[in-house]
């Protein structure tokens, strides 16, 4: 059982990345490749200042600050330069390579040695039990912040602005500097899965967030099926699920590690889980018409 | 409205129960996690199991039971791994190159685990206040004196075209031991009367540009250090040097089969060989007393004959000849 609780406890990690997909792809229509970039700054940022014996709570809001900022440059890049938002985000991650590179210094930081997030609380003995309260914690309060801005009288022009963006600018709104500040958020919320995962794995690494977009992207289409299945209008109940989306991808992971398949296939396989997953709904349909 | 929710309820079911299916214990059960694929980095796999096949532990004998895992360069994946390992409470892990090792090391604390083709605790960070590795880390290991050894083939075997022989090099921002790799390379340089050309690469995609920028700075020999993106993208590198007439002298076995002209360093094979032994006796006697990391035994000189020719360079017979 212990495996898959810390394939939840990674999906919990991860549930940042996909609050941040969710707001950049399902809101404003980018799929925002920052992310790739924002995970590992997150990361970096976390291993320089912990081995540095800086406080987790300092660590935090820096992490925060600097994913944003990540945001930000790509939603400039995006709309005042008018580049395609994909390019910009090309861009910006390619960039944040070196970035993170100088931040951390040398290419790993292990953290073995130093108080990470999940030493600073203790609820209970067991380690990994104790990670998941404070991962839920995390969790709960990222859902709630995300959910309170949305519901917003901003985050109604933010989502209206992803609706259709011809009509809140006639409204007399500034498109442009909603999409900058949507995707600073999204890309803080990716920082903070940086900072969760480096803590949670041990090490920043230079390559962590290769490919982690996708990560975000399957957890976001994933709970859009279930949106869409289910017609699920309430934001609280979206947000959820796509944190769900997020666990349930390191689930399937987790399952197809323990079957013990040969490892050549490890991908593929993983693939056709998450695919019968989404295909169920379609595949029920199709029985009752 | 109910209904709905019953298909991934059954599914999940389905996955936690098959999930935990019972395992056999009067066999020991092993874990052995690759970070990613490569065909010169799999050797040390083979190494391993071949040591321990020939110690009376292997799969076809049904003597041992070893979960082979691949992160194939996903890092999450290979958290995970090891996860696997210590919920299936595996004997011991063996990991190949450092991410697996530094992975292992922190996830898995009560295990033992035996590294191979990682540098020493003290490049991986991975010391405490005291400055003493993990108490559960074992296995083989490498200091940076592979490098003196084999940048030292360089001037026997190579004529300089001007004053000085100039040396091509790539290194990976993103790997320690290539970077420390590098500052050894450059303090060497001075006192062998070479200078080097070392430019980055991040990965193997961009071989084929950061080599031919290496070559038209009219290199003399080209240096492979090994590291994973000199082993991931080894042939582009090949091809453009035999372009060029550039020879390749490396530290590692593997490479030179791959066409590199001559090495004198670690040969992947027998450092997995070496930390299987390892684990073959920490298995017989149950537990890790008296083990330490080792430091790799066996560096070899070798040489391609075919590059070898292709180069008009002659090995004398304490070179092994690969092929």
């Amino acid at each position: 059982m212990d495996l898959y609780l810390t394939a939840l406890l990674q999906g919990l990690c991860l549930s940042g990345i996909a609050l941040g997909i969710y707001i950049s792809m399902k809101i404003f229509n980018i799929p925002d490749i920052t992310t790739d970039g924002s995970y590992t700054l997150g990361g970096a940022v976390t291993g320089m200042l912990l081995s540095n014996h800086l406080q987790v709570g300092i660590v935090l809001p820096v992490v925060i600050v600097a994913g944003g900022l990540a945001g930000v440059c790509t939603g400039l890049i995006h709309t005042k330069l008018k580049i395609n938002p994909l390019l910009s985000g090309i861009l910006v991650m390619t960039g944040l390579y070196s970035i993170n590179l100088s931040i951390m210094g040398r290419s790993n930081i292990p953290l073995l040695n130093y108080k990470t997030l999940f030493d600073s609380f203790h609820f209970i003995a067991d380690l990994n039990r104790n990670s998941l309260m404070v991962l839920l914690l995390i969790a709960l309060l990222l859902i709630l912040l995300i959910g309170y801005i949305l519901k917003s009288d901003y985050g109604i022009t933010m989502r209206a602005s992803g609706n259709s963006e011809k009509m809140v600018s006639a409204l007399g709104v500034n498109i442009d500097r909603i999409k900058i500040v949507g995707l600073g958020f999204a890309n803080a919320l990716t920082a903070v899965s940086g900072f969760l995962m480096t803590q949670f794995q041990g090490f920043a690494d230079i390559n962590m967030g290769i490919g982690i977009v996708i990560v975000g992207l399957g957890s976001v289409i994933i709970a859009d099926t279930f949106i869409n299945w289910m017609n699920i209008n309430s934001i609280w109940t979206s947000l959820v699920l796509v944190c769900m989306g997020a666990i349930l991808f390191q689930l399937v992971l987790a399952f197809t590690l323990s079957i013990g398949i040969d490892p050549t296939l490890l991908k593929l396989i993983t693939a056709l889980f998450v695919l019968s997953i989404v295909s169920l709904p379609r595949l029920t349909l199709m029985r009752r018409n | 409205m109910i209904a709905k929710y019953i298909y991934p309820t059954y599914l999940i079911l389905f996955l936690f129960l098959i999930g935990c299916k019972p395992s056999d214990s009067s066999i020991p059960t092993i874990g052995f996690v690759d970070a990613f694929e490569d065909a010169t980095i799999s050797q040390a796999h083979d190494g391993f199991m071949d040591a321990l096949k020939s110690q009376g532990f292997s799969e076809e004998d049904n003597t041992l039971k070893v979960l082979y895992r691949n992160a194939q360069g996903d890092i999450p994946t290979l958290t995970q791994i090891v996860n696997y390992f210590v919920s299936e409470k595996v004997a011991l892990i063996g990991t190949s190159t450092t991410l697996s090792t530094i992975t292992a090391i922190q996830r898995a604390k009560n295990i033992p685990i035996f590294m191979m083709v990682s540098p020493e605790p003290v490049r991986m960070d991975v010391l405490d206040e005291r400055g003493k590795a993990p108490e559960n880390l074992f296995g083989v290991s490498e200091s940076l004196a592979y490098i003196d050894t084999a940048f030292a083939l360089i001037p026997e075997f190579i004529k300089p075209k001007g004053d000085k022989i100039v040396v091509g090099m790539v290194y990976n921002q993103s790997e320690p031991q290539s970077q420390d790799a590098l500052q050894r390379v450059k303090a060497l340089a001075d006192k062998l009367n070479v200078v080097v050309e070392a430019v980055p690469i991040n990965s193997s995609a961009d071989a084929q540009l950061v080599t031919q920028s290496l070559l038209n700075r009219g290199i003399d020999v080209f240096f492979a250090n090994p590291d994973n993106t000199v082993f991931a993208s080894f042939e582009t590198i090949l091809k453009n040097c035999n372009q060029y007439n550039v020879p390749i002298f490396t530290s590692e076995a593997g490479l030179v089969q791959r066409g590199a002209v001559a090495a004198f360093g670690a040969d992947i094979y027998q450092w997995g060989y070496q930390a299987g032994e390892q684990a073959a006796e920490f298995l017989k006697k149950g537990d890790a007393a008296g083990l330490t990391i080792e430091l790799v035994k066996l560096r070899k000189r070798v040489y391609n004959p075919e590059a070898a020719k292709h180069y008009n360079l002659n090995f004398p017979e304490s070179f092994e000849m690969i092929e």
